[in-house]
């Protein structure tokens, strides 16, 4: 066992001085530095409208038309800044000076349809955003309106929070920083037994008094050991962030026991197809049909991983016990299959 | 050919058996409907309450008179009733509430819209209209006015432009004007209801829209949804990916040879070096070229315009990767190389390209412009030489240094990054035109340097602003300060470089063709790039002499510091420059005042 253990540690030293995991973790500092700024610029895509959920930022709106329309006190507890004209030309003067980030033209109300006019600068993202900063108010009123008339729409005075930024971090971003260290450890089981067999070390080694399983055990022990290591690393800097994540035992051990699978298959791949540039092409191919076969697990890990880092109640060790029980039961074919692979 | 030998007999059986399984497998998923966050949220429901048709929610019926106990004990997240939503006050119960919520409102929507009127259903619309921005309306004077737009709401009866028109027209709108208030109500009302059919598919994948809503085009609160860019980001990925997967091969044929050592047959053949690396660039070249061609067909863009904005970038990748070739021997350095590569180029493209419209640093990239290509936005000649031209100039490097060092005792050796780099600079001078040399590298390097600053900048766009400042003042100083020196520091390592007035004459050359360089890429940049406060900082200057004398300066600290210590020196050298510089740079942007 001592022996196993000085093995693991020699590739683990070999790790180190490997400049890609190096750099990789590198990189991942320095995304995780900057999370909170990056979730924000990625929300923008992921859901367009978080734009105006999120941002506090209050503008400068000119109103023209009706000065005591519901919509005014609508903007102005939005904590949007209304000046009123009376004159169109005034306004446009002052928005051309770019004094007023929008100019609105409220009709008077009536009964059927109010035909709002809306001015906004001739600036893409500029107006995209003006228009978010609106929408709320806007909304208000119209739900006003509505009311005005007998129409009741439900649910409208619920407040609740925004939940897109929420669930983009825990469905999406958690759970790939959580099993991208498995797949960077298979990727890294490949890169080592394929230099093995280049350099025909490999030979060497079987012709050792060690089982060929010991050597092949320490490389994935060792990746699954650098993976665990990445995983705390994105746990304690998204921390760092303000993003809390619960279960995080649980977590860490689910993301241990894919990542050891996925070391296991990456290092039957390599040995199958023993040159690296196919076996890492082949490799990639098969995580992405099992990880999207994973998807028909119920809770699939993605979920999985979700919910415990969420704090859902309703999962727990027990959900774990699929994973863990393929894990072991790959263990226990993989030095068979080794050995029949490199006697051949 | 290459593609055949490597792909042949069980590996075509594994990717075709593996391809097959992620199409099936896909396909699967696809039919279920792609919910990553299924069962997220425990959703308690009373018997009365909408139904929630979506995988994100797991649904229980909950009597009423539980239901309060087990919202309590974390059992569910909300509670939902036909007429409300009962909710806890921390996080996870707020989120689902809001999730809910917005699920919830679709419905209504719909319900509304089934059970009234339309014009009591939607009661508000709100008519977009654009105007030319402060900023912006330097020389055309935009012809529309807020009157017009003002008055061509109600614009019937008066003509529009008359200051007051807007009082007496929506004094009167319900007297004589009504015939023209009916039909711009019946043309908002066919709007609703293009909005109305939009909102039946909501949740499915949302649609690509090139604006978020056109110049008069009338949108309901309720039912507007904001653009999507992620579409257009997308489909330049879809560009970037295969050269990149294209260039990898060429990197590893490349490498292959080199450990086969058939490359040595090659150099004892009459064919020159640059025909050497053109010759095996060529066929990749060929294929990346097909695939931009391909794509642009398959998405319908302009394909000349395509290929102008491609094939630079095409080329600056294809010069990264020879640069992996030339300087590695093993594929574990590869993968390492490889790796720094695509994160470094993937960076400089697509992290601008993410501003558009937002910053105009984004005309960084050239991705930006097919955004804009896409969105059938015009592109200026000025924007696209900022972002090609650079890109162009780093493939002119690479292809010099590249046929430069191309020999055995160059390709065939085993040394760090740091030397490999002076090694190349090394091998391609001109032993006996030094000053030429450095004057020429100072104008091949400007590009280089303005890349990873502006990369810099980009970055630093994430920090607060003061310390942003800082940090892009001294980052891109120093990267400066190495670009202007490094050409005399490789002089005097190797030995070229004896006398101490011949270290002044390079030092100075290379600081001024660095200097005049620079402020042509200025001039030209300054085209685009407006008003940013750090492009102010990097490139700032008034008069041409004192900025010029300082980088001579700075350059001349770098140099004869590492003449007088050594090459050890360097980075010490490289500091007391790089100070120099960079106070001098805060006195500029009036630090000091």
């Amino acid at each position: 066992m001592k022996g196993f253990l000085s093995m693991v540690w020699r590739e683990l030293k070999l790790l180190r001085k490997e400049k890609t995991i190096m750099f990789a973790i590198l990189i991942q500092m320095f995304i995780a530095s900057f999370s909170s700024i990056i979730l924000l610029g990625i929300m923008v895509y992921y859901d367009p409208g978080s734009i105006g959920q999120n941002a506090t930022a209050s503008i400068n709106v000119g109103v023209l038309g009706d000065k005591n329309s519901q919509f005014i006190t609508y903007l102005q507890e939005r904590r949007h800044h209304v000046y009123n004209f009376d004159d169109a030309d005034k306004a446009e003067a002052a928005f051309k000076a770019g004094k007023l980030d929008a100019i609105v033209y409220i009709p008077p109300e009536e009964k059927g349809a109010v035909n709002m006019k809306l001015v906004l600068p001739d600036m893409d993202a500029q107006a995209t955003l003006v228009l978010m900063l609106l929408k709320e108010p806007m909304e208000r009123y119209e739900n006003y309106l509505r009311d005005k008339q007998g129409v009741i729409v439900r649910y409208q005075d619920i407040k609740g929070k925004p939940f897109s930024t929420y669930e983009f971090l825990y469905t999406i971003i958690i759970p790939i920083l959580m099993f991208f260290p498995a797949f960077i450890a298979g990727s890294m089981v490949i890169d080592s037994i394929s230099e093995e067999i280049e350099n025909k070390t490999l030979d060497t080694l079987l012709s050792a008094p060690v089982s060929i399983n010991w050597v092949t055990g320490a490389k994935i022990i060792a990746s699954v050991v650098v993976g665990a290591l990445q995983c705390v690393l994105w746990v304690v800097l998204l921390g760092f962030n303000g993003f809390t994540i619960q279960n995080v035992g649980m977590i860490l051990l689910l993301s241990m026991t894919v990542t050891g699978i996925v070391a296991m298959i990456a290092l039957m791949v390599s040995l199958v197809f023993r040159d690296r540039e196919r076996s890492q092409f082949i490799y990639s191919l098969v995580i992405l049909v099992m990880f999207t076969m994973a998807y028909f697990v119920s809770p699939s890990p993605f979920a999985l991983v979700a919910r415990l880092a969420t704090g859902d109640p309703f999962v727990g060790a027990l959900n774990l016990i699929v994973y863990l029980a393929a894990l072991v039961a790959l263990a226990a074919v993989t030095p068979v299959i080794t050995r029949k692979l490199t006697t051949s | 050919m290459r593609l055949r030998a490597r792909f042949g007999g069980k590996m075509v059986a594994a990717v075709v058996i593996l391809l097959a399984a992620a199409a099936i497998v896909s396909f699967l998923v696809y039919q279920q409907g792609m919910v990553l966050a299924k069962d997220f949220y425990m959703i308690g429901v009373s018997s009365n309450a909408p139904r929630l048709d979506d995988q994100r929610f797991r649904v229980i019926q909950v009597d009423q008179s539980v239901a309060g106990n087990a919202l309590r004990a974390r059992k569910i997240d909300v509670y939902l009733t036909g007429q409300t939503i009962f909710y806890r006050d921390d996080d996870r119960s707020q989120y689902a509430t809001g999730a809910v919520k917005t699920y919830l409102k679709t419905g209504e929507l719909q319900r509304v819209a089934g059970e009234y009127p339309l014009n009591q259903a939607f009661p508000l619309r709100v008519e977009v209209n654009y105007l030319k921005a402060p900023a912006k309306a330097i020389g055309t004077a935009s012809v529309v006015t807020v009157a017009d737009i003002m008055g061509s709401a109600h614009g019937a009866g008066t003509s529009g432009g008359q200051p007051g028109a807007l009082q007496s027209d929506s004094t009167d709108s319900q007297g004589q004007s009504l015939p023209a208030g009916q039909t711009i109500t019946d043309e908002s009302d066919a709007s609703v209801r293009d909005q109305l059919a939009g909102l039946s598919s909501l949740r499915s994948m949302p649609e690509f829209k090139a604006e978020f809503a056109s110049n008069k085009e009338v949108i309901v609160p309720s039912l507007m949804s904001p653009p999507i860019p992620l579409a257009q980001v997308l489909l330049a990925f879809a560009y970037i990916l295969p050269i990149f997967f294209i260039s990898i091969f060429f990197t590893s044929g490349f490498i292959e040879e080199k450990l086969g050592r058939k490359i040595n047959i090659l150099l004892s053949t009459p064919v020159t070096p640059m025909q050497i690396i053109i010759g095996k660039m060529l066929p990749y070249l060929g294929y990346s070229l097909l695939i931009v061609i391909g794509i642009t067909l398959v998405l319908r863009g302009n394909l000349l315009m395509a290929l102008a904005m491609f094939v630079p970038v095409i080329l600056f990748i294809f010069a990264i990767y020879l640069g992996v070739a030339l300087q590695y021997r093993t594929f574990k350095d590869q993968t390492f190389f490889s790796l720094l590569a695509v994160t470094c180029i993937t960076g400089y493209l697509v992290f601008p390209a993410m501003f558009v419209g937002i910053n105009d640093l984004s005309y960084v990239s050239p991705l930006t412009l097919a955004v804009q290509m896409y969105r059938g936005i015009d592109i200026t000649p000025f924007q696209y030489m900022l972002s090609t031209v650079p890109m162009l100039l780093v493939f002119v490097l690479a292809l010099t240094v590249g046929s430069r060092v191309f020999h055995e005792e160059y390709l065939l050796s085993f040394k760090p990054i740091q030397i490999k780099v002076r090694d190349a600079i090394y091998f391609a001078m001109d032993k006996h035109h030094l000053a030429v040399s450095a004057a020429i590298f100072s104008l091949l390097f400007i590009p280089v340097v303005f890349m990873i600053e502006l990369g810099i900048i980009t970055m630093a766009f994430n920090l607060p602003k003061v310390l942003a400042l800082a940090v892009v003042i001294f980052l891109c100083v120093i990267i400066e300060e190495i670009f202007k020196s490094l050409t005399v520091a490789v002089g005097i390592e190797h030995g070229l470089i004896k006398k101490w007035h011949q270290v002044v004459l390079l030092a100075v050359v290379s600081a001024a063709f660095f200097f005049i360089g620079e402020k042509l890429l200025l001039f030209m940049s300054l085209k685009v790039i407006s008003e940013s406060i750090f492009t102010a900082a990097v490139f700032a200057s008034n008069a041409l002499w004192l900025p010029l004398a300082v980088h001579s300066a700075c350059t001349l600290v770098v140099c004869l510091t590492t003449y007088r210590l050594g090459m050890k020196s360097y980075p010490l050298a490289l500091l007391g420059g790089s100070l120099l510089h960079g106070i001098y740079n805060m006195y500029l942007i009036g630090a000091f005042r």
